[in-house]
């Protein structure tokens, strides 16, 4: 996988110019392909979302753009920082279950500082504020001292929405992140999202099930069918 | 009706004969056991028991004072304060803190080098190895060549309990980061945080549960084998126990400190399911009652729906 990372982003700012990401004849998978040929641009300000039905492959998609899996062949270029340029929320979220709602959201802002910075080194102000402001977003402020593992299933999520943008990445791979959400969570966290992807520029790629709300939220629309990756409106497919 | 898995039952039963067949070799003679029951008891009976509660006594000399064990003054207006139990198990409890404390430190940073979800197998085998090491010499051995090295007294015991303890809780710990689940993981790999941020923010909190209950685990098998390091000169209560154990025997006063350290050891671990209980989940859910357990269960859900109607 070719990933070039110029130095005057590796020093913690995540967001200084748009950049696209490329697929060039990927196959994805384990042993064998569960999607193969793709030859896909992604924008800065996309968004997109994956539809196909379940085990066919878009979760595989969605970890092999986040660096977690190797291609089975192909290449994906894109020029983010390999620190802080991709969020992932995974389905089972990647929270810390025993840490408190303040804590997982912080771990977000803490790609936002050089990798020099001890561990244990606390966050300054500004991105303190950012936390606060992550919070407040999502209205997370009421519950911020609390372990996540008491939390509701739709708290949880708003906490993983709000831990990937406060770290204000490039690109966000958002797995299923509405599902198990009432109507008022969903309308809240849409406009959250929405109005924070605008202001970082970042592109925002989801695999939805639902289909309607999938159209209504995305302006590209990738369909998985028989081992390929259908762009719907693309004629050249 | 449950299914039985038979190939599981199957399974087991091998295993039993096999444990059999192991045992049946390595005893020669199984004429020993005749009278062990009698001679254990006659041992019980006539040497450990009654245990003799001087030992939680100050020493009186001759002039009537009463004395701590190293000869000073006791000016305590509690008696026990100068016994040799209350000493010998101060000494043990500060020697096992120490090593626990000193040892967990250095074993956090050895496990996450081992552990294979944190790290590439060319660092995590070496790691492994130095682990191994340092835990196949038993505590006992490590106090020897200190003692060797150092002389008597509670350094060397402190030191090789620190050893033994890297070795033992980083093996602990490594399975114990190994056991955490992969999502919060993959989420920091796709960030990009640093092994270091990935191990403070994500593996520690998301294994504190073990890591705290290894660590009392390990403070309280400390403390146990203080008891033991004493035959080596390590002093603390081993060493007064190693005192009555050798001539002219004095097992009812040995008897009486072993008490002590078990009590001890209940003490440690009632504290530590009062400290775990921070950072486990059993106090977001209901306790089961007392005769859940004993009753069976059809009884028990009949007699848990009538509770929970009152």
């Amino acid at each position: 996988m070719l990933v070039e990372t110029p130095p005057s982003l590796s020093k913690g700012d995540n967001q200084k110019e748009p950049k696209s990401l490329t697929l060039r004849n990927l196959s994805v998978g384990y042993d064998e392909p569960l999607i193969s040929g793709i030859n896909k641009t992604i924008y800065p300000g996309d968004t997109i979302a994956i539809l196909g039905p379940s085990g066919i492959g878009k979760t595989t998609l969605m970890r092999t753009i986040a660096g977690l899996i190797r291609p089975l062949s192909g290449t994906i270029s894109h020029d983010y920082p390999r620190r802080g340029g991709i969020g992932y929320i995974p389905q089972r979220l990647g929270l810390i279950r025993h840490s408190t709602v303040r804590s997982n959201i912080a771990l977000g802002a803490r790609t936002r500082r050089s990798k020099w910075y001890p561990s244990w080194y606390p966050l300054d102000r500004s991105l303190n504020q950012d936390v606060d402001s992550a919070m407040k977003a999502l209205k997370l402020e009421d519950i911020a001292d609390e372990p996540v593992r008491i939390l509701s299933g739709g708290q949880q999520r708003r906490v993983a929405i709000a831990r990937t943008l406060v770290q204000r990445p490039r690109i966000i791979l958002a797995d299923e992140f509405l599902s198990e959400l009432d109507i008022d969570n969903v309308n809240s966290i849409i406009k959250a999202t929405k109005e924070i992807v605008e202001e970082i520029g970042a592109t925002l790629v989801l695999i939805e099930h639902h289909e309607e709300r999938a159209i209504e939220l995305a302006d590209r629309i990738w369909r998985i069918v028989d081992n390929k990756l259908i762009e719907e409106g693309d004629s050249d497919q | 009706m449950i299914p039985i898995n038979k190939k599981l039952i199957l399974f087991g039963i091998f295993l039993i004969i096999l444990a059999w067949l192991s045992l049946d070799e390595l005893v020669e003679d199984w004429s020993q056991i005749e009278g062990a029951p009698e001679k254990l008891e006659t041992f019980f009976s006539e040497d450990l028991w009654p245990p003799d509660w001087s030992v939680l006594e100050a020493e009186v000399w001759t002039d009537g004072s009463l004395h701590k064990p190293n000869g000073d003054i006791c000016d305590e207006k509690i008696e026990l304060l100068c016994s040799k139990a209350w000493t010998g198990m101060v000494i043990t409890v500060k020697m096992a803190f120490v090593a626990t404390l000193v040892g967990f430190f250095f074993a956090i940073p050895l496990a996450s080098l081992a552990a294979a979800n944190l790290a590439p197998l060319p660092i995590a085998i070496p790691a492994r190895v130095l682990l191994a090491g340092l835990r196949s010499l038993p505590s006992i051995i490590w106090a020897l060549l200190f003692a060797i090295a150092l002389g008597f007294g509670p350094l060397p015991g402190i030191l090789a309990m620190t050893l033994y303890t890297i070795g033992y809780l980083g093996k602990l710990q490594y399975e114990a980061m190994e056991g955490v689940h992969n999502a919060p993981l993959e989420s920091g790999l796709a960030m990009g945080l640093t092994h270091s941020e990935q191990l403070f923010h994500v593996v520690i909190p998301e294994s504190s549960n073990h890591l705290l209950s290894q660590l009392l685990f390990m403070f309280e098998y400390n403390v146990r084998h203080g008891a033991v390091l004493g035959l080596v000169g390590a002093g603390g209560i081993g060493m007064y126990i190693d005192n009555y154990i050798n001539p002219p025997f004095d097992y009812n006063k040995a008897f009486a400190l072993l008490i002590v350290v078990f009590v001890v050891v209940v003490i440690i671990d009632l504290l530590s399911m009062l400290i775990r209980s921070f950072v486990t989940e059993e106090g977001d859910v209901k306790r089961p009652k007392w005769w859940s357990v004993i009753l069976p269960p059809s009884m028990a859900v009949d007699m848990y729906s009538k509770t929970e109607e009152e």
